[in-house]
């Protein structure tokens, strides 16, 4: 057997005269511990080195000790603002090997609730991740109360404020309960009274657009070459979307557009959740109105057979693909979770290079990184 | 699904298959969207720099590696998709190679998919597996805490996390 090799006790590196190398944490910048190490020369930062693994907790070895059912609570909790994506994107591989179908009816709750969560994740990454990163405390309560309205309708659907474990191999758990459609319609009705408000006192305020325009600008050949994913990859213009080009769930009978931007800046960053936001409220509208009647989950064996499956859905932070191996047993023999945060990492060493160190955290936040996702 | 609609899954199989006759050991459409590929490990820089200039595969979803003690071997899949190409943009390529496992070492494809940056430095701490030639091949997740053999071997075992 191999080993990697142990960790060194102390990192020493060479240091030219005129710079500098800081560690920016281990710290908690609203979503998860990481550490970046970066190398300044007088304001500029030259290089940076993300330093991530202090929230890595081995989600992938404790897969294969839990049976497929068993592992839902803890393959959803790498990210808490979006427990619905984590979870449906490891249930379908299962239910592809299992050969399970879901009926339509389950299809579409499903969409509600992953709907429902991104709104509830865009508007915690623009609370906490852009607003409160460029010091905008308004639109961190703003968010951050907007955002308790719908968790307190996923408790209604789920049970669960935040990791719902609402679906299984199979279908959702339970069905829409009495006088959900029409709290959900109202709330939607609200929210986008909120849209335009949202619009003057954020993402068009003179102060945000000064800060943000420009800064860390994500090429569309660059963005395509480090592979990132997201809204990140779709601010620097790039059309892709797992929900169009791999339609799962509903997504195949519901009108929606993909919002795109050139500039590729941190402020195009934000604006794609923005946007993300107004198709969200236009695909729940829609899936309410066509919601099929019907039985909303079949019956999924417990056990998978031999082989392997890759599934992907579009979470919040980009398309997340696990690929479980079945052993003819009741637990995978292996589950790879490949996650929009992982690959949005890249961006973080490319983007901090030749940028001022006050830029840092507009260009850190415009990514949505959630270290614990990445760590898994 | 019916066979008819699988003509492109077909075709990209085919021009792969034509193109490395000997490198290419297996080529199978797995479903709609979904292509694996297991090929000669000496071989992947080839095959990833046609699949990128030639077919529009321009990324990499992640980097998985598998342990199968039993048959002696450690699989590397490359989970290849496409941004540049939209009628492409629904394939997932997983290419596979199969690395002996008392010493797995495989070429690092950073050159040909930047993107495989993160995800062989992953695979490197988590199974062992040397990527020859990567810029920066250290720990990335276990700093620190943990020593040993790649955590993810399965003779890695965590009995108080109950029976595998």
């Amino acid at each position: 057997m191999t080993t990697t090799p142990p960790s060194p006790p102390i990192s020493v590196s060479k240091i030219e005269p005129s710079t500098l190398d800081v560690s920016v944490g281990p710290q908690h910048p609203g979503s998860g511990h990481m550490r970046i190490l970066i190398r300044i020369d007088g304001d500029y930062i030259v290089s940076a080195d993300p330093d991530i693994g202090y929230v890595h907790r081995g989600c992938e070895k404790i897969a294969e000790y839990r049976n497929y059912v068993s592992n839902i609570p803890h393959l959803e909790r790498p990210c808490i603002a979006d427990a619905i994506h984590l979870n449906w994107g490891y249930v379908l591989p299962i239910e592809e090997l299992q050969g399970v179908e879901v009926p339509p009816r389950g299809k579409y709750i499903a969409t509600i609730a992953a709907e429902m969560n991104r709104i509830m994740s865009h508007l915690y990454g623009t609370a906490i991740m852009a607003g409160v990163f460029s010091g905008h405390t308004t639109i961190f309560m703003w968010g951050f109360g907007d955002r308790d309205l719908f968790i307190e309708l996923a408790e209604m659907l789920t049970g669960a404020r935040l990791t719902y474990s609402f679906l299984a191999p199979g279908g959702p758990r339970r069905d829409l309960p009495f006088g959900f459609e029409d709290r959900l319609t109202k709330l939607l009705d609200y929210f986008e009274r909120r849209i335009p408000e949202y619009d003057r006192m954020f993402f068009h305020n003179p102060t945000i657009v000064a800060r943000a325009k420009g800064v860390g600008v994500l090429t569309r050949e660059d963005a395509m070459k480090l592979g990132v994913v997201g809204p990140v990859l779709r601010a620097s213009g790039v059309e892709y979307d797992v929900r169009k080009a791999e339609p799962y769930g509903a997504y195949d009978d519901l009108e929606f557009e993909i919002p795109t931007f050139k500039e590729g800046d941190s402020w195009s960053r934000f604006l794609v959740r923005f946007e993300e936001m107004k198709q969200s409220v236009r695909i729940i509208r829609q899936a309410l109105k066509k919601m099929p009647k019907g039985p909303i989950a079949r019956k999924a064996p417990l056990v998978a057979p031999e082989g392997e499956a890759t599934g992907r859905v579009e979470s919040s932070r980009g398309e997340i693909a696990y690929m479980v191996m079945g052993d003819n047993s009741d637990k995978p023999y292996r589950v790879k979770i490949m996650n929009g945060s992982f690959r949005n990492l890249m961006g973080i060493p490319f983007l901090l290079r030749n940028v001022h160190v006050g830029d840092m955290p507009i260009i850190y936040g415009s990514l949505d990184y959630w270290p614990v996702e990445a760590d898994r | 699904m019916t066979q008819a609609t699988l003509s492109r899954e077909e075709e990209l199989v085919g021009q792969l298959r034509s193109q490395f006759p000997e490198a290419i050991k297996e080529a199978k459409v797995d479903r709609a969207h979904r292509i694996t590929v297991v090929f000669e490990k000496d071989h992947l820089l080839d095959i990833a720099t046609f699949m990128r200039d030639k077919l529009g595969f321009d990324h990499v979803k992640g980097v998985a590696g598998v342990d199968f003690p039993t048959h002696k071997k450690i699989e590397v899949l490359y989970f290849a998709g496409s941004y540049s190409r939209p009628q492409i943009q629904d394939f997932i390529v997983i290419l596979k190679a199969e690395l002996p496992r008392d010493n797995p070492a495989i070429a690092s494809a950073v050159s040909v998919w930047p993107s495989t940056h993160y995800h062989e430095r992953e695979t490197f701490e988590m199974f062992g597996v040397q990527f020859v030639g990567h810029p920066d091949l250290r720990k990335l997740l276990t700093l620190d805490n943990w020593e040993g053999p790649p955590p993810m071997l399965k003779d890695v075992k965590f009995p108080e996390m109950g029976q595998r």
